[in-house]
C-alpha cells in the first residue's frame, strides 16, 4: 500500500487552512449589513502565514480555504464561490506584488490593508462585470472599500500583536 | 528608504488601477445629424471605429434614398406606378422595391382590424397631406370624404400572387407614410449589424430603433410633450428595441380654431379624434411604426384590444384632457420629465 | 529579529489607503463623475436649447451689448470675447465640470454646464 509522503509543510498548510476555514464558515453565519461585506477575519491566518512562512504556505493556505469553505458551505462554484475566488485571487496577487518591493518589508498591517483592499475590490469588479452590471452597484464601492480598509487595519493590528507576542 | 517609497506609490497606482477597473468608460460616442431626402436623421454610435461610423452613414443615406424613391407617395417612382396599376383590377408584376411592404402592410392590417390602413392614399391626398407644403385648408368637403369613404378601400381588396399584385376595389391607393420609416429603419439596423455596429440609435424624425447600450449604462430616449414645448417623459432602452411616437402635432394645419392632422381615422375619412400623441416600444420598427398610427387612431377607448392583437408589449397614449393610458409594464418603464405628475389611467397587462 | 508593530512602509500604505477613501467618495458618489455633458445658455433670461459639449464649435450669441463669443471644444467651454468692459467672463477660461457657471453680465449671457443624469441620448416625437 502506498501512502502519500507528507512533509511538514504539508501538515502546517493543513492546519492553517483548517484554522482560516473554521474563521470564514464562523463568519459565513454572521449578519452583514451589505451583500460582500465581511470582517475578512480568516485574513488574520492569511497574513501571520505570509509574515512567519513567506507567500507560498499563505497562498495555499487562502486557496484551500476557498474551495474547502465553499465545498463545506455548499456553494462551490456558485456565484458566491467565483466573488470568492476572485477577492483571494486578487488579494495575493496584491500580496505578491508588495513582496516584490525591495528594501525594508511591510509589516503585517501594511500587508493586511493591501490585501484586505485588493479582496474587496476583486470581489467588487467580478459582482459587476458577472452578475450586476448597473450602474447604482458603483454607489456601493466606496462602502464596501471602506469597510475593507477598517478590517483590513484591525486584523492587521490583531497579527501584529500574535507576531509580537510570539517574538 | 526613498526608493521603497517610490515602489508605494506604484503599489498604490497598482491597487488604484483595480478600483478604476470598475469605472465607466471614456466617452466613445460619436453622434451626428444626417439630412438626406427630406429626414433628419440623428445617429449616435458607441464604440464604433471611424471605418464604421463612415460606413454606417453610407447605410442610413442609401437607405433614406430607395425610401424616398421607391416608396414616395406623391413623387413618381415604383409607389406612384403600382398605385396607377392597382387602379386597373389587373394582375401585374408589382415592382421588388414596393412588394415586401405590400406583403407586411396586409398583414398588420389585419391585425389592427383596419385601423392601419395604407389603402387609404386617395384620403390622405384629399385632406391635401400629399404635398411637401402643409395645407391651409379649408378641409375636404363633407361629400367628397363621405363618397371616398364609401368605397371602403382596405389591404384586403390587394391580392398578391408570386410576383404579382392586384386589387379588386380601383379606390385602393397605397400610402406607406405610416409604415416605410419604420420598414426603412429595420434595414438600416440589419446592415449596421452587418457591417459589425452593436450599439447605436437611428432616429429618423423622432421615430427609432436602438441597439446596444451606451457603454455601461442603457441608451436614454426623452418622449416629447405633446402638449407643450418640452419632455414627457424618459425611456431607457436595452439591447434591441424601437420606439415610435405618433403625435398630431407633426404635421398638421388650422382651419378656423380647428386642428387637422394628418393621421387620418379610415372609419371616419376624418382626422383621428381624442388623442395627442401614441409612444410604443416594440422589437420590430416597422411594426411599431403602424402600432403607433393604429392605437391613435383606436383612441383612448379601444387601443389595449389593438394593441394586444398587434403583439405590442409596452404602449403609452396621451388623450386629449392631458391624461396618460398606459399599461402597466410601459408605466414601470416611463419617468416622468412633467413638473406635475400626470393623471394616468392602466390598462390591463399587455 | 525585532519588529515594530507598525513599520514605517505600513504607515505609508496607511495614509495612502485613507487618502484613497475621499476620492473614492467624489468618484463613486456624485452622479456627474464631475465633468457636464452639455452647456445651457441663458440670453437675456431666455434658454437657448441644451448644446452638447462633445461637438466642437464656436457660436456667436448677440447679448444686450454686443456679441460673445463662446468656444466649445474637447468637452470644455468657454468665453472667446465678450463687448463687456471687465472681461471676467473671458478670463475665467475653460468650464467643463457639472454645475460650473459662466456668466457676462453686462452682456446678459450666462451659461451652466449640466451632467449626464438629465441628458438623453435622443428624442422620440
Amino acid at each position: 500500500m502506498n501512502t502519500l509522503a507528507t512533509t511538514a509543510e504539508d501538515h502546517r498548510i493543513a492546519l492553517l487552512a483548517a484554522l482560516a476555514i473554521t474563521i470564514h464558515i464562523a463568519e459565513s453565519a454572521l449578519p452583514s449589513p451589505l451583500p460582500g461585506i465581511k470582517p475578512g477575519l480568516a485574513n488574520i491566518v492569511t497574513i501571520a502565514t505570509l509574515c512567519i512562512y513567506g507567500l507560498r504556505t499563505a497562498a495555499w493556505v487562502v486557496m484551500l480555504r476557498v474551495v474547502v469553505g465553499s465545498l463545506l458551505l455548499g456553494t462551490f462554484l456558485s456565484p458566491t464561490f467565483a466573488l470568492s475566488f476572485t477577492g483571494a485571487l486578487a488579494s495575493l496577487i496584491m500580496l505578491g506584488a508588495a513582496r516584490l518591493i525591495p528594501g525594508q518589508r511591510l509589516g503585517p498591517v501594511g500587508y493586511s490593508l493591501l490585501a484586505a483592499m485588493a479582496h474587496m475590490a476583486g470581489q467588487f469588479i467580478a459582482a459587476y462585470w458577472l452578475f450586476i452590471p448597473h450602474p447604482a452597484l458603483l454607489h456601493l464601492f466606496p462602502i464596501l472599500m471602506t469597510a475593507a480598509v477598517l478590517f483590513g487595519l484591525v486584523s492587521g493590528i490583531i497579527v501584529a500583536a500574535m507576531l509580537k507576542h510570539i517574538q | 528608504m526613498k526608493r521603497r517609497g517610490k515602489h508605494l506609490v506604484l503599489l498604490i497606482l497598482a491597487a488604484l488601477l483595480i478600483a478604476g477597473c470598475s469605472r465607466p468608460q471614456q466617452q466613445r460616442l460619436h453622434h451626428a445629424q444626417l439630412f438626406s431626402f427630406g429626414t433628419l436623421v440623428d445617429i449616435s454610435l458607441w464604440g464604433a471605429s471611424p471605418a464604421q461610423v463612415e460606413e454606417a452613414e453610407r447605410i442610413i443615406h442609401r437607405q433614406l434614398q430607395i425610401m424616398h424613391n421607391a416608396w414616395h407617395a406623391w413623387q413618381p417612382g415604383p409607389l406612384t406606378a403600382t398605385n396607377q396599376q392597382l387602379r386597373s383590377g389587373e394582375w401585374f408584376v408589382c415592382p421588388p422595391a414596393v412588394m415586401p411592404l405590400i406583403v407586411q402592410s396586409k398583414q398588420l392590417y389585419r391585425r389592427s382590424n383596419g385601423l392601419f390602413n395604407p389603402a387609404i392614399g386617395q384620403l390622405v391626398s384629399l385632406w391635401g397631406f400629399h404635398s411637401d407644403t402643409l395645407p391651409q385648408g379649408p378641409p375636404p368637403a363633407a361629400t367628397a370624404i363621405a363618397s371616398l369613404l364609401a368605397q371602403n378601400p382596405g389591404m384586403d381588396a390587394v391580392s398578391v400572387d408570386g410576383q404579382r399584385v392586384r386589387s379588386t376595389n380601383p379606390a385602393v391607393q397605397l400610402d406607406f407614410g405610416a409604415f416605410a420609416k419604420g420598414y426603412a429603419i429595420d434595414r438600416i439596423v440589419e446592415k449596421l449589424v452587418d457591417a459589425g455596429i452593436g450599439n447605436a440609435i437611428i432616429n429618423a424624425g423622432g421615430d427609432l430603433r436602438a441597439i446596444g447600450r451606451h457603454g455601461d449604462r442603457p441608451w436614454r430616449i426623452g418622449i416629447r410633450n405633446p402638449d407643450r414645448p418640452g419632455l414627457l417623459a424618459g425611456i431607457e432602452l436595452a439591447g434591441d428595441e424601437s420606439v415610435f411616437t405618433s403625435g398630431d402635432y407633426e404635421r398638421f394645419y388650422e382651419y378656423g380654431g380647428t386642428r387637422y392632422h394628418h393621421i387620418i381615422d379610415p372609419r371616419t375619412g376624418y382626422p383621428a379624434r381624442g388623442v395627442r400623441s401614441v409612444t410604443v416600444i416594440h422589437d420590430n420598427a416597422a411594426e411599431a411604426d403602424a402600432a403607433a398610427t393604429a392605437l391613435f387612431v383606436a383612441g383612448p377607448r379601444d387601443w389595449y384590444p389593438i394593441a394586444r392583437q398587434l403583439d405590442i408589449k409596452y404602449a403609452m397614449l396621451v388623450d386629449d384632457k392631458g391624461t396618460i393610458h398606459m399599461n402597466p409594464a410601459m408605466a414601470a418603464r416611463v419617468q416622468f420629465e412633467t413638473a406635475d405628475q400626470p393623471e394616468i389611467i392602466l390598462s390591463k397587462e399587455l | 529579529m525585532k519588529t515594530d508593530l507598525i513599520t514605517r512602509a505600513d504607515w505609508l500604505v496607511i495614509a495612502a489607503a485613507i487618502a484613497l477613501l475621499p476620492w473614492l467618495y467624489s468618484a463613486f458618489w456624485s452622479d456627474n463623475r464631475g465633468v457636464g455633458d452639455e452647456v445651457h445658455i441663458v440670453v437675456d433670461g431666455k434658454e437657448l436649447p441644451a448644446i452638447s459639449l462633445q461637438q466642437d464649435q464656436t457660436l456667436t450669441i448677440q447679448g444686450s451689448i454686443g456679441p460673445s463669443v463662446v468656444k466649445i471644444a474637447d468637452g470644455r467651454v468657454r468665453f472667446l470675447s465678450s463687448p463687456c468692459r471687465g472681461q471676467q467672463c473671458v478670463h475665467s477660461g475653460w468650464h467643463q465640470h457639472n454645475g460650473e457657471f459662466a456668466a457676462c453680465l453686462p452682456n446678459r449671457i450666462a451659461m451652466l454646464i449640466t451632467g449626464s443624469a438629465a441628458r438623453f441620448d435622443t428624442f422620440s416625437y
